[in-house]
């Protein structure tokens, strides 16, 4: 039992450094494309201090700060759901279909904190993120059934068992795993797909009306976007943790793939989004659903 | 005299006093206290919901030689409690400041109460039918007390109504029809005489039975293509009518196919029949036109600017989900799909009167005349919210509970299509939802609505309580679950085994005791992170970031309509006419069934009335 | 008050001295993260706007230095403020500056900003922008090249990092001159969505000249932005 709190505990911790690393090395990324330094080392964690640490912050009333929290503190509850090397948490209480619910609450929790904020670019930014779940999460479900029709269970600690016992899921299902990693483009928001945060047509959509702390939560919440993204890739194809060095590893190079692509593209209209999604990954994933199912 | 006798003896008064008090000032708190009582008696007769034996009504009669009784099982009684609680919640909305209002605006709340313990008393007749000749019965009084709910409010109600009144007169014309077929192999309507027979039945007989008993039933659920009547019908229903209409009424159609197809004929007589020329099973075709059922509906709600539209949409849309369940026959799809009646009865009551509380303080259900309103009634938001959250299907609500069940069960049955198909409803759920409580909570608050207080009491009270259901059985769906597991039992299909949390599988299960635990514990996290830094300081609306533009309270900036414009660009062409095209067809389809039906129907009984009716009905529909 | 030197910031209320040696490094280490996170927000009036996308891109990259462009006022620590401002561009920049959340930093650059440089003789063009925002830096030049800008920035961290950059305080603590000047130059009814000195009362930045007979004038025709609280009766 006590070592299930620390784990609830050490989980999120753990997510958000790392994520902080991740978010360091999208920057890093973006900079190097673009032949620039690059900021500091310890720039995303600087960033989110500054953030915390505004004197006159304004405020758009309950919601508003209840929204931060949810979309915070929904992260942090769903980082204890992804199992990691050494820490399952309670990720035999959820399973795959859970998690993805999971991960809705705190995107409706930033959804009812910039609708409170009365700003019509935050809500067009919303209207466009929700529309953008749609288009990427059609093919992300038809991943989520190949993936757990293969391994023959949603629970993600018995996913990384079979993959250490009979290999990687990227090498049996290939095809679901290109489809899953379009998805990922989507589901961290990046380039081509970030027609929601669009910052000089919209203004950044939901983070219009963010300023301090609660933009500081927004970046706390990238961080962890970050992390669940990599981590759950690498627990569906990559064979999830066995130790820590290569578990970082693995979920470095998933991430830095789809910030690599991100700098390369300027973004897709909604509709071409949902045209596109609900194309190229869908005939993917149903051609990789097929050959597994079959 | 059983307890049975009693319930519908209490509901038949309830009937009585409405009808002769109707006029009383307190004839609002009267019936919700009768209400009560009928819920007290079906707490005593809570036995049936853990596995109790059945209860037989001392009442029996015999018409043309058939024998005719009464018995609750654990369906029934699971039926019930939504039923009566589902009255309870409308009743007591409407029995204080609600019904004044009403009454000066020229409505008649007594006769509203009145409807509401009709509609009681008919749905305990049905679900206490115990052979198919008392079925039949009672779903003739559900239909016309549903009737009398949906028209009472006259002008375009009234001629929603109708429209309900014709499909219904038509689906009763296939059930009768079904049954005519069932009393020529058997020679009697008892359901255990169809039991016996049900695994000599030809195929040609048992497709003929389910789609005919089917089709009839399916009518007052809504499934497609059946489901024209359903959201105009109830979305005009005067306040609390809707929230009963919507959360239980169309289940009716629900338990006849419970009792029907699943208990008499069997699921695994639909499984055996394969249709020619394709993979699909008859129960796969039943399968996928509940997945339809789920997606097109859905996103009709999508398009609504109505709040109560878009919400009787949604309950349109989430009938498929139940039937999906059903249909896969599993423990978990079936109960899933069985949870999902009790869950989606707390969630859409809970939602429409919330949107009733609005219109009541607003006077509009217009998704782009609203906005804001979160800060004038936080209570009503709260129990939207909540609402929002179970309709969606996300944690930690019970409507994330019964969808996972049915998410589950496609998952172990390997149905990938359908699993998709139920997940772009959930997903399309979401986005309308979020428009839902956007425009009408969120955003600017309009000048004319500056002064606008909280909900009275009065209605308050079963917002929240049906709320905290809610989250309740979102926190520990056992207490529900036992109660679907049951009613599982009760109609034979395999019973769930399941804990207070979830259900514990070697192949992933789901604990919400633990999940929800963990999430309000993320929440406290968050919240501790947020507050311990900085003051902040609430401002005015009009203090907003717009592009260095000075906003004035007489501009509104509340984005609201045409909410997805990206996505109609993309689907927008799909729905065009297709609907009003599909109607048409139906209405000439009813009539063209109906003349079939009423061939069967001479057979059965001489009388030409039926006809009569559906001619006269659909002549002024059309 | 155009010298920088010359403005008075209030210290801090006395009596409250810190006795915990971990708090002055707390100090320290939010002071160091507010200099090297500086996030931008940049109202380019005129042509002064061509000279930033070189300090941003690859030849000079800002963002080594902590420094980003930001696209919405809530967001932004710096007000970069470039070309000339014209009367009823000043009115958007006091706004958007109001917007921000302290601590904030408002840099002009150009001469244009520090003595309406070529538009010196023009009726619509504000001279000095100090006059009614309190400037942490001017960058002159016409224009200053990317080397100046960062030059600037850099000059604009060391003083936040050792705490001399203050003069946001000023603009709560004196709201009275600024607004003066502000009603001066736009007439009396001169009213923004954000309430100073109700914001300066919650986060006691209160100073002796927050108030005097400038807001009592925007007091009398104010037309009070209260916010909506949310309210059960």
């Amino acid at each position: 039992m006590m070592t299930l709190i620390t784990e609830l505990f050490l989980m999120p911790l753990v997510a958000f450094v790392i994520g902080l690393f991740m978010v360091l090395m999208m920057r890093k990324i973006g900079a190097r494309l673009q032949r620039r330094v690059g900021p500091p080392f310890f720039q995303p964690l600087i960033d989110i201090i500054k953030f915390h640490s505004k004197e006159t912050q304004i405020s758009h009333g309950l919601i508003h700060d209840i929204g931060i929290i949810m979309a915070v503190g929904g992260y942090i509850a769903a980082e204890t759901l992804l199992p990691v090397p050494g820490m399952d948490g309670i990720a035999d209480k959820g399973g795959i279909i859970a998690l993805t619910y999971f991960l809705m609450i705190p995107s409706l929790g930033l959804a009812l904190g910039v609708g409170q904020c009365a700003n019509p670019n935050g809500s067009i930014g919303i209207s466009r993120a929700l529309t953008a779940m749609l288009a990427y999460d059609i093919p992300f479900v038809i991943v989520i059934f190949g993936v757990s029709w293969h391994y023959g269970t949603t629970n993600l600690v018995e996913m990384v068992n079979y993959q250490q016992a009979n290999g990687w899921g990227i090498v049996e299902m290939p095809i679901l795993a290109l489809a899953g990693l379009f998805t990922l483009q989507g589901i961290m928001g990046k380039q081509p797909f970030e027609i929601y945060v669009a910052p000089a047509e919209i203004a950044t959509g939901p983070m219009v009306e963010m300023g301090g702390k609660y933009m500081g939560g927004l970046f706390i919440m990238q961080a962890f976007q970050f992390y669940t993204a990599g981590v759950l890739y690498t627990t569906l194809f990559l064979g999830g943790g066995e130790n820590w060095p290569t578990f970082l590893m693995k979920i470095f190079i998933v991430v830095s793939i789809p910030i690599m692509i991100a700098y390369m593209f300027p973004r897709y209209r909604t509709e071409d989004m949902l045209r596109l999604m609900w194309k190229w990954p869908v005939i993917a994933g149903l051609i990789g659903l097929a050959l597994v199912m079959h | 005299m059983t307890l049975l006798d009693g319930l519908i003896l209490l509901a038949l008064i309830s009937v009585l006093v409405t009808m002769l008090g109707y006029r009383l000032p307190v004839i609002g708190w009267l019936t919700s206290a009768l209400f009560a009582g009928q819920l007290l008696v079906l707490f005593l007769m809570s036995g049936l919901g853990y596995g109790g034996d059945t209860i037989h009504s001392s009442v029996a009669l015999s018409i043309f030689g058939q024998p005719l009784s009464w018995r609750f099982d654990a369906l029934s009684w699971f039926f019930a409690l939504i039923t009566i609680g589902a009255a309870l919640a409308s009743s007591l909305f409407a029995a204080g400041e609600w019904g004044r209002q009403y009454r000066q605006n020229g409505g008649n709340p007594g006769l509203l109460q009145f409807s509401l313990a009709l509609n009681v008393l008919t749905m305990l007749i049905l679900l206490a039918s115990g052979d198919l000749l008392a079925l039949f019965i009672g779903w003739e009084l559900v239909s016309w007390a549903s009737f009398l709910l949906m028209a009472m409010a006259g002008g375009a109600a009234f001629s929603w109504a109708m429209r309900y009144i014709t499909y219904a007169t038509g689906g009763a014309m296939a059930i009768l029809a079904g049954m005519g077929m069932v009393y020529q192999m058997t020679g009697s309507l008892q359901y255990a005489d169809l039991m016996a027979v049900a695994g000599q039945l030809s195929q040609a007989q048992v497709v003929i039975l389910s789609l005919l008993f089917g089709s009839g039933f399916a009518i007052k659920m809504g499934v497609l293509p059946f489901h024209l009547w359903q959201a105009g019908a109830y979305a005009e229903t005067p306040g609390p009518g809707t929230a009963f209409l919507g959360s239980i009424s169309s289940r009716m159609g629900l338990y006849g196919i419970l009792v029907v197809l699943v208990q008499l004929i069997g699921l695994g007589r639909l499984i055996e029949i394969d249709i020619s020329f394709t993979w699909l099973s008859l129960r796969d075709l039943l399968m996928w036109v509940a997945a339809i059922t789920i997606i097109l509906p859905t996103f009709t709600a999508l398009r609504q600017n109505d709040a109560r539209r878009l919400l009787a949409w949604h309950g349109v849309g989430q009938g498929g989900y139940m039937l999906l369940g059903i249909f896969s026959a599993t423990a978990l799809g079936s109960s899933g799909g069985l949870m999902h009646v009790f869950n989606h009865a707390t969630y859409q009551a809970a939602l429409f009167l919330s949107v009733y509380a609005v219109v009541h303080r607003t006077g509009t259900a217009d998704l782009n005349k609203l906005g804001g309103l979160v800060t004038r009634m936080p209570l009503s938001f709260l129990v939207m919210l909540v609402g929002i959250i179970g309709l969606a299907g996300i944690p930690p609500m019970n409507g994330f509970v019964s969808k996972w069940l049915v998410y589950r069960s496609l998952l172990i049955e390997g149905m990938p299509l359908l699993f998709v198909a139920s997940v772009i409803g959930t997903l399309g759920t979401i986005l309308s939802v979020y428009k839902l409580i956007h425009n009408m909570f969120l955003g600017q608050l309009r000048a004319e609505h500056s002064e606008i207080r909280e909900a009275p009491w009065s209605m308050m009270l079963p917002m929240l309580v049906l709320s905290l259901i809610v989250f309740i059985t979102g926190f520990m769906p056992g207490l529900a679950l036992d109660w679907v597991a049951a009613a599982q039992a009760a109609v034979g299909l395999p019973v769930l085994q399941h804990s207070l949390g979830g259900v514990e599988m070697e192949q992933g299960g789901l604990d919400m005791t633990w999940l929800v635990a963990v999430l309000f514990a993320g929440f406290g996290i968050g919240a501790l992170l947020f507050y311990s830094t900085g003051k902040t300081r609430h401002v005015n609306q009009l203090d907003n970031y717009a592009g260095g533009h000075f906003l004035t309270a007489d501009v509104r900036y509340h984005y609201s309509d045409h909410f997805y414009a990206g996505l109609m660009h993309r689907i927008g062409h799909w729905y065009r006419e297709s609907f009003q095209w599909l109607e048409s067809v139906l209405i000439s389809l009813t009539g063209f069934v109906a003349q079939g039906a009423s061939g069967f129907y001479r057979i059965v009984q001489p009388a030409l009335l039926m006809l009569v009716v559906v001619v006269l009905a659909l002549w002024v529909v059309r | 008050m155009s010298d920088l030197k010359q403005i008075p910031v209030v210290a801090k209320e006395t009596g409250k001295e810190r006795t915990n040696p971990l708090a002055n490094v707390f100090d320290e280490l939010i002071r160091f993260a507010q200099a090297r996170s500086m996030f931008m927000l940049h109202y380019c009036t005129g042509c002064g706007a061509i000279e930033l996308p070189p300090a941003m891109t690859s030849r000079f990259d800002m963002e080594r230095l902590g420094i980003q462009p930001m696209v919405t006022p809530r967001q932004a620590d710096i007000l970069l403020i470039t070309g000339y401002v014209s009367i009823k561009t000043l009115k958007r920049i006091i706004l958007t500056y109001e917007q921000m959340p302290s601590p904030k930093y408002v840099i002009g650059i150009c001469s244009c900003t520090v003595n309406g440089g070529m538009y010196w003789q023009s009726y619509a063009t504000a001279k000095k922008l100090n006059e009614y925002l309190p400037v942490d830096l001017y960058i002159a030049g016409c224009m200053p090249r990317p080397e100046a800008v960062i030059e600037g920035l850099r000059l604009l961290m060391d003083n936040i990092k050792s705490g001399k950059s203050e003069p946001w305080k000023d603009y709560y603590q004196r709201y009275d001159y600024y607004l003066g000047n502000q009603q001066h130059l736009f007439g009396d009814d001169w009213q923004t969505p954000t309430d100073i000195i109700g914001e300066a009362e919650h986060f006691g930045l209160m100073g002796p000249e927050t108030e005097g007979e400038h807001t009592r004038l925007l007091q009398q025709h104010q037309q009070p932005l209260e916010p909506h609280k949310m309210r059960l009766k």
